[in-house]
């Protein structure tokens, strides 16, 4: 799974967000290493959503001026995914750590 | 960018997308684009050339990205719509037939290349200049304010402490105004002093210029009086340097010509944009010399006609007081016409002449690609049978200009930020232009050009984008000969790429010829191995004339101990540094009527060495000695050629006449000065200006804390300047010499902007030329190329081969000067406003006409015969089979 679309998955584990959110949440994990700017950004998304991991969901309650835009939130299969690719990542992450013991 | 200009590209961004993703997710990524665009402006240092760089980029590579896609997924429709699958299939084509000859790709690419990156180029330049708003705040509504004196022949003179005062109290146009002056100080912390820049303004120039501190106060108004407090404000970049960004200086003092200031507060960068200044301080206005530079802030909604009205009347309304406002009339402009005014015209005609350019590319790949078009019409003729409309291969051919058009504009673009690079940096080194002119590159930049590569791209890909759709549909196996119209398109580009030729090289040709003529006028005195710096004094340690007499006698003369100087003057003003002026009076001259012009009269004073070491003649009587000027002499002066001919009648034996300072005689008779020497005009101002009449007076008598030294080496000057600080320094180290600068640099300096712009004509006319004799060699070997069968069938039924060629040649020649004509008399137009640029030449000049005719003539002959003689030596029954 490419970086960035595990990113985006990560992010709305949270709860729902919208584009300008998401970016934002990645920015701030990634200690502004990471930005998604909006083309990939949209073209991620698009793929996430076709791939049902991702769905459209309407604004939350508490943010009412936000109801122009549209949230996203994680899916049940998206939310399986993201665990499973956390796995393997944290099994990848361990042997990367043993190799520094080295 | 405002609003609604932001939202505009953010659309056209979006418009990269296929239609089917736009719908989807446009209107979301709308938000985002301009929630970033905030995020920028609030948090980062705002939304500059990298953010919108950033964004293009992204669109770009995913738009491209997310066609593929679709058009993948769901070929059946291509996707993102019809039309975009289709163009990819274009692109597709397209590409397929370059990459089988990439030498016209090669050649596009080049040419487009070649005219973006000189539009590139000087748009940048022309867009820092004109175009990009000024560094201020409210920088619409700024003007300068200045007074004008037909009567001195003086078009600026500065304002006037008193003037300022009334216009001031009582306009009722401007929210707010404010006059400073540039005055140097030397800072001497401890041991060596360094020289800063200061201004010294009223205390109302942050309200005019939308600036407050970051750190500290302004000064008030009650601080703003004569003998008020000495304070300074730092501005950012001085702080930064010299006090490591330390919030503690507040209140600390700073010695600035050996007298303390106190640091009140730091001023934001944007303050240093005023004459590069390091520090601020109260003017504390007096006198009444009209010394300083104006500005202000004009009302909201208030035309400039009616500010210059509302100043007048209050200026000519205090003549009871002030006599002499009877000459002088204020002056208001908007601030970048003052000071970039003049050159305004030349950039647009470089931009005129460099779009011109561009204009003779295109009509050249234009060419190229209708004998391209026509040599595959074998294969769209295939593809029409095939069932393809006429528009669609007409898309076709258009959509390979366009990809060939972006990649030679983007080639082109970065030549041209890259080119334009030594233009910046040499024209913000040597200061021609004020320091908040900025040429950093913006949006508006990157549209423009982005629009003249697409423009370009549509204009050299129509032609043969429409003649596809025109063209009969011929037989696949059809040898005929070239058709009258395509003949004719041809012809026409041809005629159009002499004639725009034929312009630019005139333009080029005038412009080369001035500056080559300025080159050779001598300017009166030698610029070679003489160096020229300035001083000042601070007040304190030399109170008076004699100290600051005696502070240069000791200089010129440990500078003259050197072995490497030949000799040393001190003088108010060396050649072309700065004006002073003063008014003189012939004894027996007849007063002047008020009306009467009175010619400001340059007036320096020089030491004893002066006219020696600036190589300076003398054309009549002696130069000064070391007792001119003393209080027991009777008072000499020396004039120039044109000082004898606007105030002594053109007396051919001034010598022993009589002049005073002054619009009148003097009160008493040991008050003239006697003239005891004439000496050659000296060309001031610079080559390309009109001297005055101007005179010299004894140093001795004039001595002032603020001067200059020009010192005339035995050998290479260069070399010498380090030595010649070190001795200045040594007689006084609190005395820095600046602007130390070798004669011959200020010298080219002054001719640097005009230098520069002819370099840039000529060049220009060169590449014209050169497109336009490729441009006809290329049509003309097609043209043979298409009636290669019958000349060779005349050359087999034996036809004299000269005879052939002549044929050949003379048709290709009749075009050619028909084009010369027509660019000849375009030319003799486009010139008219070149009139004003040109010093020695005028637009008209025969001379660079006949060069012109003469240089195309030979060229275009030459691009003639060349393919015409390889039609007719090769061998005709190879050609024949060749059929």
């Amino acid at each position: 799974m490419k970086h960035q679309w595990f990113l985006i998955l990560l992010s709305l584990a949270e709860g729902p967000l919208h584009g300008y959110g998401i970016q934002r949440a990645v920015l701030d994990r990634t200690g502004d290493r990471m930005r998604l700017w909006p083309a990939m950004l949209y073209r991620s998304l698009s793929t996430l959503e076709g791939e049902e991991l991702i769905e459209q969901v309407p604004a939350p309650d508490d943010q009412p001026d936000d109801e122009r835009r549209q949230y996203y939130a994680l899916t049940g299969k998206g939310r399986e995914r993201l665990v499973t690719e956390g796995e393997a990542l944290a099994v990848w992450a361990a042997d990367a750590r043993k190799a520094d013991a080295r | 960018m405002d609003e609604p200009s932001r939202r505009r590209v953010f659309r056209t961004l979006l418009h990269l997308f296929p239609r089917s993703f736009r719908d989807e997710a446009g209107r979301d990524m709308e938000h985002v684009y301009a929630d970033m665009y905030d995020e920028w402006e609030r948090e980062r240092e705002g939304a500059g050339l990298r953010f919108w760089l950033s964004l293009v980029w992204d669109a770009g590579r995913h738009a491209a990205a997310v066609h593929l896609d679709r058009a993948i997924r769901n070929p059946l429709t291509g996707g993102g719509g019809e039309m975009m699958g289709s163009v990819l299939g274009d692109v597709r084509l397209g590409l397929r037939q370059l990459v089988r000859h990439p030498t016209y790709a090669l050649t596009v690419v080049v040419l487009v290349a070649v005219g973006i990156a000189g539009n590139a180029a000087v748009f940048r330049v022309f867009n820092g200049l004109f175009l990009r708003p000024l560094p201020f705040e409210n920088a619409e509504r700024l003007v300068d304010l200045d007074e004008r004196a037909d009567a001195w022949d003086l078009e600026y003179t500065g304002v006037a402490w008193p003037d300022y005062v009334a216009w001031s109290e009582g306009n009722r146009t401007f929210e707010a105004m404010a006059v400073y002056t540039g005055v140097g100080r030397n800072l001497a912390d401890d041991g060596e002093a360094e020289r800063i820049d200061m201004i010294a303004a009223t205390h109302t120039i942050d309200d005019v210029l939308g600036i407050a501190p970051i750190l500290g106060r302004m000064w008030s108004a009650a601080e703003d009086v004569p003998d008020g407090p000495r304070l300074v404000l730092l501005t950012e970049g001085f702080w930064n340097d010299r006090y490591a960004r330390d919030p503690g200086v507040l209140g600390t003092a700073i010695t600035l010509d050996g007298q303390a200031y106190e640091i009140i507060g730091v001023l934001p960068a944007v303050a240093e944009l005023l004459d590069g200044a390091d520090v601020w301080s109260p003017l504390q206005g007096d006198g009444d010399g009209w010394y300083l530079t104006g500005l202000g802030l004009l009302r909201e909604g208030l035309n400039l006609a009616r500010a210059a009205e509302d100043l007048t009347a209050v200026h000519k309304g205090m003549i009871s007081e002030r006599d002499v406002n009877e000459v002088t009339t204020p002056v208001v402009t908007p601030l970048r016409d003052r000071y970039l005014g003049e050159s305004r015209l030349g950039a647009e005609l470089l931009l005129a002449a460099v779009g011109l350019v561009l204009l003779i590319a295109c009509a050249n790949i234009a060419g190229l690609a209708t004998a391209r078009a026509l040599s595959r019409s074998g294969e769209l003729s295939v593809r029409r049978a095939l069932g393809a409309p006429r528009g669609r291969v007409a898309r076709q051919l258009l959509t390979e200009s366009a990809a060939l058009g972006l990649v030679g504009g983007a080639i082109g673009l970065a030549l041209g930020v890259w080119g334009s690079r030594a233009v910046v940096e040499a024209l913000r080194a040597r200061g021609d232009f004020p320091a908040w002119v900025q040429f950093d590159l913006d949006a508006r930049f990157l549209l423009v050009v982005a629009s003249v590569t697409i423009g370009s791209s549509l204009l050299f890909g129509i032609v043969p984008a429409l003649r596809s759709t025109h063209a009969p549909g011929r037989s696949a196996s059809g040898r005929v000969t070239g058709s009258r119209v395509r003949r004719r398109g041809t012809a026409t580009l041809v005629m159009g790429e002499v004639a725009l030729a034929a312009v630019l090289l005139v333009v080029g040709g005038l412009s080369l010829l001035d500056i080559s003529r300025l080159n050779r006028v001598d300017p009166g005195f030698t610029t070679e191995n003489v160096i020229a710096y300035r001083y000042q004094l601070p007040r304190l340690r030399y109170p008076d004339q004699a100290a600051a007499v005696a502070y240069a006698d000791q200089v010129v003369a440990s500078l003259e101990g050197l072995p490497e100087v030949e000799s040393a003057t001190v003088a108010s003003l060396l050649p072309l540094f700065d004006h002073r002026g003063w008014f003189f009076v012939a004894e027996g001259a007849p007063p002047r009527a008020d009306d009467e012009p009175n010619p400001v009269v340059l007036t320096r004073s020089v030491g004893p060495n002066y006219f020696r070491t600036l190589g300076i003649r003398m054309l009549q009587g002696r130069a000064f000695t070391d007792r001119d000027g003393r209080e027991d002499e009777s008072w000499v002066i020396i004039v120039n050629e044109e000082f004898v001919a606007s105030h002594l009648d053109g007396d051919p034996d001034p010598i022993g006449r009589r002049v005073a300072n002054g619009t009148g005689p003097p009160s008493s008779d040991d008050r003239w000065f006697e003239v005891i020497g004439v000496v050659r005009d000296v060309r001031h101002y610079g080559v390309d200006q009109a001297m005055r009449p101007g005179v010299f007076l004894p140093y001795r008598s004039q001595g002032s804390r603020y001067a200059q030294i020009g010192v005339h080496t035995r050998g290479d000057a260069s070399e010498a300047m380090a030595k010649v600080r070190r001795v200045a320094l040594d007689v006084d180290p609190e005395v820095p010499p600046f602007g130390m600068i070798l004669m011959e640099t200020r010298f080219a300096d002054t001719l640097f902007v005009r230098r520069a712009s002819s370099l840039l004509f000529g060049v220009f006319a060169a590449v014209a030329l050169l497109l336009a004799v490729a441009g006809i060699y290329g049509v003309v070997s097609y043209g043979v190329g298409q009636r290669r069968k019958e000349i060779g069938i005349r050359m087999a039924v034996g036809a004299n081969a000269s005879e052939v060629l002549a044929q050949v040649v003379r048709r290709g020649m009749a075009l050619v000067v028909l084009g010369i004509g027509l660019g000849l008399v375009s030319a003799l137009l486009a010139a008219r406003p070149m009139a004003s640029l040109l010093v020695d030449v005028r637009p008209s000049e025969p001379l660079v006409y006949g060069l012109v005719a003469g240089i195309l003539l030979a060229v275009a002959a030459l691009a003639n015969y060349l393919p015409a003689r390889h039609a007719v030596t090769s061998d005709p029954m190879g050609v024949l089979r060749d059929e």
